[in-house]
């Protein structure tokens, strides 16, 4: 049998899982994607209606602004990670006591279920009742209510997600750290490098590879953020955190607007897509196109 | 001696009459175990919303109706929105994983549109051998006809109803000292609230007077919740009726909502209910904003506000459970306030001033044991059941339920809740019969969210979710 037959037999299995459960459901919403259907419209039968979904899509103000605030989530909850995350893996490079227990500690919340996350978050941050709004209108009479103010409920959704998956990025960070070459950083001490110019020179250009991968992990998840956020607000008050994962839920099971529903979600897919090349596009191709210059 | 004798003639017949009975025993099987002897080993599945009502369902009566059927009951109680979710989901891919649903009085029309669920009546007349000789139609209260098709034919068998009411500290209205502040306050007597500004007025007084006495205690509850649909119904359910304003606002022959198409949704008389409404959340507890049903009534139990608009299958609880509840013996049961007009309209069967809200078991097409099926629901239906379960769900469904001594008992320790609920009920009214009642619902919600936020005013959020509701109407074919 030639290697390459079996190399197929090997992989067969995951390309029938992957067929199944991957390519056959996108396949799926695709051609719904292109329909109207309704199971409570006066027709509930679906009926190819072109591209009029899509046209919908166009001004529909509500879809605009979730896909915005997904962005906005995105840019601060990554943003925060990847900061907080390298920090934290250059505390955990040096030596200090209890450095063991705290960094098992510390990556506590990646164990944890995203539905769970959100319920604790929900559970210390009831209005009223959960024991920080209770101990910041005791201690300092601030009033933390994230069912009715909206920009509470945004960073409360943003911190949520810094707390969970920020372990993840120091991990990263932390092995990508562990595994730089040594001679670079003597190279620019013998040069007379300062500490920021290490960094700026040596360390960052080494982690970019780590870093873009972290991004793209962190930004995609970020992009379909549901479970969470759905515990803890609900995607409330008002459309504040109804980020556009949260947004197609409604659409297509409370409204089981189907056909509308899908073509929010091929869009949501393609705009992601897009994102990710962009983002690859400006990081790693522009450096390529230098290296061929 | 003879003394001794007497009770040992009785144990020997006692002994010869019960081994005539147990040799006689097939002979004289009871209806359950004769039905269901060809469904013996059979597993049905059923989901409904967990409330009290569904777990005694759970806990009580579907291992009974095991015991008698040698029918397994497996029972979801999940949340309202995962209820649904998979039961919509279930009937619609017809995948047949529920062999009964839960059916809210306000999704049946749904339902119904979309022959989703099985005549019973056609299915009870089909299938003699399977009628109970205890099931009978026309011993459930006037709540049953919700389930009815155009023709009286069944489609659900009731398993809770109840009113939204208004709920009060008792305790407090009655108390010398505060019925001296409140009226040394406002020149009025306390007493249950009649109209809007009473009501708005009680609530600032308790708000003001809890504060001035360091008490964790507001005038009012508010099922304000931001992001969950559960706002929505009490504003359109429970406050625009008592506005006048019924049916939603939509108009249930052109399905119009918005003024300018002949709705009354976005009427200046809904902005004022919304305002009102709104407002009082400045006297409601913090948790106002994403208190669901089920916050509310926790809200109350809790002793953190003193009047309230509270579904009634929590009325029981919160007045006689002291596990659960903080203010046992001190709940008072009232209508609730509604504008001038409004009460002449309700008893004329014009209007109505607030939600009957409940539900039924249907069977779905898709079921795959629809006979064992129906055993259960004419089990649950049976009038032997319906006290206890009264007791353990503040749900009444049977006529007779209301004259078991053990409710007459309860009915006292809530105030009158049950009486309320049997001469007043008819002043309530359930959803209306919109086959689209979620999709209205959620393009109405995001609107009613943001006047809670108050980033959008409340005129201004009524323009908007009525003109959504049209343009969603429109799109599901229902308007031109």
């Amino acid at each position: 049998m030639r290697s390459s037959t079996v190399g197929w037999l090997f992989l067969a299995p995951t390309l029938v899982i992957l067929f199944i459960f991957g390519v056959l459901p996108f396949l799926y919403v695709l051609v719904i994607g292109f329909t109207q259907w309704n199971s409570f419209a006066a027709d509930p039968t679906m009926q190819y209606n072109g591209v009029e979904n899509f046209r919908r899509l166009v001004f529909d103000e509500q879809f605009l602004y979730s896909l915005w605030l997904t962005l906005k989530f995105g840019f601060f909850a990554v943003t925060s990670q990847i900061l907080l995350g390298y920090f934290l893996a250059q505390l955990f490079m040096r030596d200090f006591p209890g450095k063991g227990f705290f960094r098992t500690i510390h990556t506590l919340p990646l164990v944890i279920a995203p539905i769970a996350v959100g319920a604790t978050w929900r559970l210390m941050l009831v209005p009223g009742l959960g024991p920080i709004p209770y101990y910041l209108r005791q201690w300092f009479g601030y009033d933390l209510n994230i069912s009715r103010y909206v920009d509470q409920a945004f960073l409360a959704t943003v911190v949520m997600d810094v707390w969970h998956w920020t372990p993840l990025v120091t991990l990263t960070m932390l092995a990508a750290l562990a595994s730089l070459p040594k001679e670079p950083f003597e190279q620019a001490q013998i040069d007379g490098a300062n500490r920021f110019q290490i960094f700026w020179h040596v360390t960052l250009p080494l982690l970019k590879p780590a870093i873009l991968a972290t991004v793209f992990i962190r930004l995609m998840d970020a992009l379909r953020t549901v479970d969470e956020v759905w515990m803890l607000t609900g995607g409330g008050p008002g459309a504040a955190t109804r980020y556009i994962g949260l947004h197609i839920w409604r659409v297509v099971f409370p409204k089981t607007d189907y056909g509308y529903g899908s073509s929010m979600s091929l869009i949501t897919l393609y705009l992601t897509i897009v994102m990710c090349w962009l983002l690859y596009a400006g990081l790693v191709a522009r450096r390529d196109l230098k290296r061929v210059d | 001696m003879k003394h001794f004798n007497i009770p040992g003639r009785s144990l020997v017949a006692t002994v010869f009459v019960a081994a005539l009975m147990t040799s006689t025993a097939p002979a004289f099987a009871d209806f359950w175990s004769d039905a269901a002897k060809d469904l013996q080993g059979a597993t049905i599945r059923g989901i409904s919303e967990s409330t009290p009502p569904s777990n005694y369902v759970k806990d009580v009566l579907a291992p009974q109706f095991t015991e008698k059927t040698g029918i397994t009951v497996e029972f979801e109680a999940t949340s309202w929105d995962q209820m649904y979710d998979k039961a919509i989901k279930d009937m619609e891919a017809n995948t047949g994983i529920y062999d009964f649903v839960y059916i809210e009085q306000d999704i049946i029309y749904s339902y119904l549109a979309r022959d989703f669920l099985v005549n019973l009546t056609d299915m009870l007349a089909e299938n003699e051998s399977l009628k109970s000789p205890d099931f009978d139609a026309t011993k459930f209260t006037t709540f049953i006809d919700n389930f009815k098709n155009a023709d009286g034919d069944i489609f659900g068998v009731p398993m809770e109803a109840f009113v939204k009411v208004y709920l009060y500290r008792k305790d407090l209205f009655e108390d010398p000292a505060v019925q001296a502040a409140y009226k040394e306050k406002t020149g009025a007597d306390l007493k249950p609230a009649t109209t809007h500004a009473e009501y708005r007025q009680i609530a600032q007084f308790f708000t003001e007077h809890a504060q001035a006495n360091g008490m964790e205690m507001w005038g009012t509850t508010v099922q304000a919740s931001s992001g969950h649909p559960a706002s929505v119904y009490e504003f359109i359910e429970s406050v625009l009726p008592t506005y006048g304003v019924y049916n939603w606002g939509i108009d249930t022959t052109t399905f119009a909502a918005s003024v300018e198409n002949g709705g009354k949704m976005n009427s200046d008389v809904a902005k004022e209910a919304l305002a009102w409404w709104v407002g009082n959340l400045e006297f409601a507890p913090p948790e106002s904003t994403s208190s669901t049903w089920d916050e509310v009534a926790a809200t109350f139990a809790a002793g953190r506000a003193a009047q309230g608009l509270v579904y009634g299958e929590n009325a029981a609880w919160i007045a006689t459970n002291p596990d659960k509840s903080t203010v046992v013996g001190k709940v008072g049961v009232a209508l609730p306030p509604v504008a001038e007009g409004v009460m002449d309209q309700a008893k004329s069967g014009e209007g109505y001033i607030g939600y009957y809200d409940g539900g039924a078991f249907g069977i779905p097409h898709s079921s795959k044991n629809k006979e064992a099926a129906l055993l259960f629901l004419q089990y649950i239906g049976e009038e032997s059941v319906q006290a206890d379960w009264a007791l353990a769900g503040s749900r009444i469904v049977h006529q007779a339920t209301y004259a078991d001594p053990k409710i007459v008992e309860q009915d006292a320790k809530v105030d009158g809740y049950y009486t309320l609920m049997k001469d007043q009920g008819p002043l309530f009214r359930g959803a209306p019969p919109f086959p689209f009642h979620n999709q209205a619902r959620e393009a109405m919600a995001p609107f009613i969210y943001q006047a809670i936020t108050g980033e959008l005013q409340p005129a201004e959020a009524l323009d908007k979710a009525a003109a959504a509701v049209d343009a969603e109407l429109k799109n599901l074919g229902y308007r031109k």
